[in-house]
């Protein structure tokens, strides 16, 4: 009897990345309520470490035949999760109604035609600014900046108002460029962003680069820009906005939370606006960044089939409305947005309104679904080390031909791997 | 892990100040005293657990380690493709990984000439018999007992440019500086954070061997007229020498090793300069391409060039050893 009973439950450990108590007790609590109402099945989540421990957890857990039913990737690891060969696309596990789902983040997830796995925590960069420092400079909060001509502007104001603090600062990260890329429409990388093909090489040779790369020659120049001096140290720069000695500020949305109260904390009104672009540029929108749930190979067919039942009860309507909310993720659906709209979730909180028409408004192309690369990782490492060359002066030009060919090395030594 | 690195160091140098060459010629007239196991199974059996563990922990991944370095392998992909030496000659031939292995040096140096003449000082100064002198050894003992993690954290917070306590009190000085995206004042500032880290550990051993310090020498010589200064370059110091040595070669291993943890905290091996970022030590840049970029054949090769790095050093420490270093009558 007892016997049967463990043949008959399907065990599904699910490893994630949240080391927070906010975020993973919301994992829990959800999976707890399944497993009641499914009393064959045991979801377990387990926290695994940042997403680069538990991609590499993943991956040797594996190879000992001991793979996890469902692991959190984040989106850098798509191409690796990919080639490593340890998961299968979950649109051949069980026939799924896509529709729902807000079309770049799908987007991002199809490789081939397959959707590999399913969005979960998704996010986009946007501005963040100051409205009390903004209003002393003479700057009208209503109207933040969108564009880097119209940043750079708002930067001379404030520096004529000799506020104690500078213009404007972020973490330096790869993931912006990625964004800014895509938002003039352009591929970061050959074969249609390494959609069509292996990619094999960067386009930063390309004039939408230069506009990045320049846009911090002219902050450099203007005296306009800070950071902490360390490479993709958010917690820094976020600490300098929140501490009132940057005016404007550019981080993800799924932060709109957390600096807003530590705004609040500090004294100040924040705003959030679209990410500013290079002028006179049609806005194609963003990449989706985050993570998303997939599912491991060679796993018996029931775990594979709960461990997505489980997935789509965790991102279904109701619970990405309530995900939004506690952390300001994007609820990756459509039914979900429309859920807050008749909650009057926008009208309380305008701030992330900006945030879901920047996503909304995306134009579909290959550019938007964002760059596959196996080694993006380090890409990104090659490329935030270029914009901090321009920060130390050093030529535009000679600083994207560096960190073209980084890239680029960095590629061709990633496709070796395939000889 | 760090403690059983510098115990052993201190168990090869103690061995070596117990059983000075005289010794062994006069016993190897007499006839050797040893107990004898009647089956020559029975020290294999006690041998048994050690060898155990060391082969499924030391040896084994060892040997997997060196197989590696000739192959270029992905963790993540599974994938092996036979380069023979490939990856030596592309590390020791690339511009990046010369200046990895250049600034290593630097910062080895630095922090161990730097941080042993002032722990020596510092110890120097605890020693002499003030008031409240148990208090100043405490404090300068107790950042050791910090984990570099949260030491590391510390000072990024301290030397953030915008909203670091440093720079705020600089800042009506008009001394205000970037110190972590400024390549010479970051690597400056590593430096000197482990150097800072260090002092607690070099301090408490100088202090043992300044505290055990024959007091009949140092009244002769007192007696005899010598100053202070001649007192202590002239017999404290050669004194010294068997704790100095053992103090160089942990601090070096601690400079190749132990500098990680602050570096990533600090500075991710940041800002770049010319080449590769200015605070990329040997083994930031390994475990950067082993465990972020999951290139583990050229992590593995670097891993076997700091392995004959160390074993150069073990070397010198030996043949140095018989002969430079000082231990007494």
């Amino acid at each position: 009897m007892s016997l049967q009973f463990a043949a008959a439950q399907t065990t599904v450990e699910f490893w994630y990345s949240f080391g927070d108590a906010k975020r993973s007790g919301w994992v829990q609590a959800r999976a707890d309520e399944y497993n009641k109402a499914h009393p064959g099945v045991v979801i377990k989540p387990v926290y695994k470490g940042s997403y680069n421990d538990s991609l590499q957890a993943t991956i040797l857990a594996g190879r000992q035949g001991k793979s996890p039913a469902m692991v959190q990737i984040f989106e850098v690891g798509s191409q690796l999760a990919l080639d490593s060969g340890m998961f299968q696309p979950i649109s051949s596990i069980k026939k799924i109604d896509y529709s729902d789902y807000l079309k770049p983040v799908i987007n991002y997830y199809t490789i081939n035609g397959k959707i590999n796995s399913l969005p979960f925590n998704s996010s986009s960069p946007v501005l963040y600014f100051n409205k009390d420092l903004m209003q002393k400079a003479g700057l009208n909060p209503k109207q933040p900046p969108t564009t880097y001509g119209g940043l750079l502007a708002a930067c001379k104001k404030i520096q004529a108002a000799k506020l104690g603090a500078t213009c404007f600062g972020m973490s330096l990260n790869g993931w912006f460029v990625e964004q800014w890329m895509a938002e003039q429409g352009a591929t970061l990388l050959n074969n249609a962003n390494g959609r069509q093909g292996r990619a094999t090489e960067s386009n930063l040779n390309s004039p939408a680069a230069a506009k990045i790369f320049q846009f911090f020659k002219d902050l450099k120049d203007a005296n306009a820009f800070t950071y902490s001096g360390k490479l993709e140290d958010w917690d820094g720069s976020d600490a300098i906005f929140t501490n009132q000695k940057t005016v404007f500020h550019i981080t993800s949305t799924a932060d709109i939370g957390n600096i807003n109260a530590a705004a609040t904390k500090s004294g100040f009104k924040m705003g959030v606006g679209v990410l500013p672009i290079p002028d006179s540029t049609k806005r194609n929108g963003v990449v989706i960044g985050g993570a998303s749930l997939w599912i491991s190979k060679n796993i018996p067919k029931a775990q594979a089939e709960s461990a997505l039942d489980f997935a789509l009860y965790m991102t279904n309507t109701k619970n990405m409305a309530d995900w939004h909310k506690l952390t300001g993720y994007y609820p990756v659906r459509q039914s979900s947005i429309n859920l807050l709209r008749n909650q009057g979730w926008f009208l309380q909180t305008p701030l992330q309104l900006v945030a879901f028409n920047q996503l909304l408004k995306t134009v579909p192309s290959p550019a938007t679904a964002g760059a596959l690369n196996g080694a993006a990782i380090e890409s990104r490492k090659d490329i935030e080390e270029g914009l901090q060359k321009v920060l130390s002066g050093t030529p535009v030009d000679d600083a994207l031909k560096e960190t073209k060919t980084r890239v680029d090395a960095a590629l061709k030594e990633y496709n070796s791997n395939f000889k | 892990m760090l403690a059983t690195k510098r115990g052993a160091y201190l168990n090869s140098s103690s061995t070596n100040t117990i059983k000075p060459r005289k010794i062994k010629n006069k016993r190897s007239g007499a006839p050797e005293e040893r107990a004898t196991f009647k089956s020559p199974i029975v020290p294999w059996l006690l041998l048994f657990p050690t060898l155990l563990i060391l082969t499924a922990f030391i040896y084994y991944p060892a040997i997997k380690t060196l197989l590696l370095s000739i192959y270029q392998a992905n963790l993540i992909l599974n994938t092996q493709r036979f380069v023979g030496i490939g990856n030596f000659t592309d590390l020791l031939s690339s511009p990046a990984y010369q200046q990895v292995a250049l600034q290593t040096l630097v910062f080895t140096v630095l922090t161990v000439g730097i941080g042993l003449l002032l722990s020596l000082s510092l110890a120097y100064l605890a020693s002499r018999p003030i008031r409240g002198a148990q208090y100043y050894r405490l404090l300068l003992i107790f950042p050791y007992a910090l984990s570099p993690a949260i030491a590391g954290t510390l000072w990024l917070f301290l030397f953030n440019p915008d909203i670091g306590l440093v720079n705020r009190f600089l800042e009506p000085l008009h001394l205000a500086r970037r110190w972590l995206d400024d390549p010479f004042l970051a690597f400056g500032l590593v430096t000197v954070a482990a150097i800072w880290k260090g002092l607690g550990y070099n301090v408490v051993f100088y202090l043992a061997a300044l505290q055990n310090m024959p007091t009949d020498v140092l009244e002769a010589a007192e007696i005899d007229g010598a100053n202070a200064s001649q007192r202590f370059w002239r017999i404290i110091f050669p004194l010294l020498t068997p704790m100095t040595f053992f103090l160089v070669f942990t601090n070096i291993i601690s400079a190749l090793f132990d500098s990680f943890a602050l570096t990533d905290i600090l500075t991710r091996g940041g800002p770049a300069y010319h080449n590769a970022g200015i605070t990329t030590f040997l083994i930031y840049q390994l475990y950067e391409d082993g465990f972020i970029n999951f290139k583990i054949g050229t992590a593995a090769s670097q891993a076997a060039l700091m392995l004959l790095l160390v074993a150069g050093i073990t070397i010198l420490q030996f043949s140095l050893g018989e002969r430079k270093v000082h231990y007494g009558s």
